[in-house]
């Protein structure tokens, strides 16, 4: 970084337009105008700075990218208005790894050397539990993107009181919750899973049995095949599911190791065989461009966020602007990266400082407007709240991939758990 | 029986690949003595380079099969010749330190010139499509890597047991004092041997591009780990071992994966272990 040096003359004339600014929004707040609509952006001293970070190295390598492609463009339009609060953006980039220990690294030098206000990204659930305690001592709200594990605001925000977590994504209820409501309607009775053998895929698919027994009382789950992280050979998991014959799948593999499993999935003849398909991160980017016209019809999948819904004027207008700036369609941890640092601006803007006290009570039940629809961060466990859509894969002309055909929405009010989050009646089905 | 005859061809398919990068490690550790970390960077450079020819120059399974591990080839010819070369003498830490060193490099290449998402691969034409066994669909593709294997693993026993230049090669590997003095340019054989052990694991990326289906930085990772506990279950530096070991591994996790789901993430290792506490120095390594 370098940092410009300011002479004495500049100073003084800094300092001159400062107080004749200072005294003229002086003037009319308190003449001319209506107080709070009007008046002069709130003052806060000096840039503010963004520390962010994601996987920018091995497999998952390009999550990190898309990543970064929304929340610079978020930081390249915001500060072409004239930044946060009449300051600056400034963000810095850095390669999280996927490890626990290099997030809290990471956290620690954003705020101790590099001097950040905020903190943002996260892609896996176990660096995010590492972290929250970090970020409580370091005293920085950090905007969680992609992890999805429950425990975040549940456990370390609702009962622990780290009131400077924020989630901006979707969390496991969407993909676990969620996909049993889909999964309700179909005549498929018994199920299956091969999901990724970690927490994320443990919790998902107990979310997914408990909500669909209490759905459809008697339903059979007949074989379940976790694979660990890294797996690029799916062919013995395929195995276990033909044997056990199930007419639904459900999984939550995600990345390149969903396109390997549907790739080597197709060779086998499971698509054929089990004819109820759920993939809850299937609407993902690179898993729809990487696998084209391989990815079979009549799946159900869902993201994030994905980028034909909704059919708002702001999405469409976001599509192409960043289609425009990146050429590529976003992923939905760009859609989670631009709106973060666009939550930060409303907070900042709104508190009229960058003090993380105040930021956070204006987060919390802030309501804000975004390319995925309108998002509420809840009071209680600081998740936000915005629908996602399902969508049954479809091939068409005006794109080289599949696309959600049919839409179905399940409202997050229906799927998501509520606090307390404990007893009776605070998981669904309501 | 259909299930367990499907499992068997899966830990088969994937045995091969282990194979084929474990080959090249344990020759290039065989006959230099180093112990090559960046072996699976070379096989994830196989399969970008593959890729590439596939793709974007000739859209042609074979050509990509036998330019993509040529060029990867003159890669290695330049780590050897101008890197590796000079630590020869140095303890095993610098030998590691290098080759890591290399790892992390390569990952980032790969990165900069393909970028850092997945990539998939075309078709490959005829290779492509299923075969009923037993009422049950496997790839065509994966029979031809089943055949692929044991099909290297004899050419190189012939090149090595029959040849001039496997004599040479071996004379160096057990004492390269003595084969200096009798006039082999050991030197040059280092250069040969390394550049055809990375071959080998060049030819594994390339042909792993269709049976994983998906290129990624940092494909070259995993893979190494599987092929270093192969090499030494095999005993380090036996061909003869690290084959037998590649079967017997990818069958294990196989059936592990589909009959002892809770613990096929250690049986590997489970067998690695009881192979060094009865032979510390693997199935076929010598007792130096």
């Amino acid at each position: 970084m370098t940092r410009k040096r300011i002479s004495r003359r500049e100073l003084l004339k800094l300092a001159g337009t400062g107080t004749v600014v200072a005294a003229a929004g002086g003037l009319g707040q308190g003449l001319l105008l209506p107080r709070n609509l009007w008046a002069a952006p709130p003052k806060i001293k000096g840039p503010v700075k963004i520390g962010y970070q994601a996987v920018l190295s091995g497999t998952l390598a390009g999550y990190g990218e898309f990543h970064k492609m929304g929340a610079v463009m978020a930081v390249e339009e915001i500060n072409a208005k004239g930044g946060i609060a009449g300051q600056k953006v400034e963000m810095e980039f850095r390669d999280s790894t996927l490890k626990p220990d290099d997030a809290i690294k990471n956290a620690r030098y954003f705020v101790d050397s590099w001097g950040a206000d905020f903190l943002a990204g996260i892609d896996s659930s176990g660096q995010a539990l590492a972290l929250a305690p970090v970020v409580q001592q370091l005293d920085r709200v950090l905007m969680v993107t992609h992890a999805a594990t429950e425990k975040l605001t549940e456990e370390m925000v609702f009962k622990k009181g780290i009131k400077q977590i924020f989630r901006i994504c979707t969390p496991t209820y969407q993909d676990g919750n969620a996909a049993a409501f889909i999964a309700k309607d179909f005549p498929a009775v018994k199920w299956a899973t091969v999901s990724p053998k970690y927490e994320y895929g443990f919790t998902c698919w107990k979310m997914f049995q408990d909500t669909l027994k209490k759905l459809k009382p008697g339903v059979p789950f007949v074989a379940e095949s976790f694979a660990p992280f890294g797996t690029t050979d799916f062919r013995s998991h395929i195995n276990t599911i033909l044997d056990a014959k199930p007419d639904g799948l459900y999984s939550t593999e995600w990345a390149g190791e969903l396109i390997s499993m549907v790739k080597q999935g197709r060779e086998a003849g499971l698509f054929e065989k089990v004819k109820h398909v759920i993939f809850p991160v299937g609407a993902a980017m690179d898993v729809l461009e990487g696998l084209g016209k391989d990815m079979p019809d009549n799946i159900w999948i869902a993201g994030r966020y994905f980028f034909l819904y909704p059919n708002s004027k702001t999405n469409g207008e976001w599509v192409a602007r960043f289609r425009k700036r990146w050429n590529h369609y976003p992923a939905y941890v760009s859609e989670t990266g631009y709106s973060s640092i666009y939550a930060f601006k409303a907070a900042v803007e709104k508190a009229g400082s960058k003090d993380t006290k105040a930021v956070i009570q204006v987060l919390e039940g802030m309501s804000m407007n975004s390319p995925a629809g309108n998002r509420v961060f809840r009071k209680e466990d600081h998740q936000a709240i915005y629908d996602v859509a399902w969508g049954k894969t479809k091939a068409d002309p005006k794109y080289p991939f599949k696309i959600m055909g049919e839409m179905k929405v399940i409202p997050t009010t229906v799927c998501y758990n509520r606090p307390p989050f404990e007893g009776p009646g605070t998981a669904p089905p309501f | 029986m259909q299930s367990i005859v499907h499992v068997c061809l899966a830990g088969l398919s994937s045995g091969m690949f282990i194979w084929l990068v474990a080959s090249g490690l344990t020759l290039i550790f065989g006959v230099l003595g180093v112990l090559n970390f960046a072996h699976g960077s070379f096989y994830m450079l196989g399969a970008y380079f593959s890729y590439t020819v596939l793709r974007h120059l000739f859209p042609n399974f074979w050509l990509g099969l036998l330019l993509g591990p040529l060029c990867v080839c003159a890669v290695g010819f330049v780590v050897e010749r101008f890197f590796l070369r000079y630590v020869y003498r140095l303890a095993l830490p610098y030998q590691l330190l290098l080759t890591f060193a290399f790892v992390l490099i390569f990952d980032n290449l790969v990165k900069i010139v393909w970028g850092a998402g997945s990539l998939t691969p075309p078709d490959i034409g005829f290779l492509a499509g299923s075969v009923p066994i037993l009422g049950r669909k496997f790839p065509v593709y994966n029979l031809f890597i089943i055949g692929v294997g044991p099909l290297v693993a004899v050419a190189l026993w012939l090149a090595l047991e029959r040849t001039w230049a496997g004599r040479i090669v071996r004379a160096a590997s057990s004492d390269r004092e003595m084969a200096s003095a009798i006039g082999v340019r050991v030197p040059a054989l280092y250069t040969g041997v390394f550049v055809f052990g990375i071959w080998l694991g060049a030819l594994g990326g390339g042909l792993a591009v269709p049976y994983v289906g998906l290129l990624t930085p940092g494909m070259g990772e995993t893979i190494i780990i599987e092929a270093f506990i192969v090499a030494v279950i095999g005993g380090l530096g036996s061909l003869k071992g690290a084959f037998l070991a590649a079967l017997v591994l990818g069958v294990l996790s196989s059936f592990g994966t589909r009959y002892f789901p809770a613990f096929d993430m250690f049986l590997t290792f489970i067998l690695m272990a009881a192979v060094l506490l009865v032979r510390p120095q693997g199935l076929f390594g010598d007792a130096r």
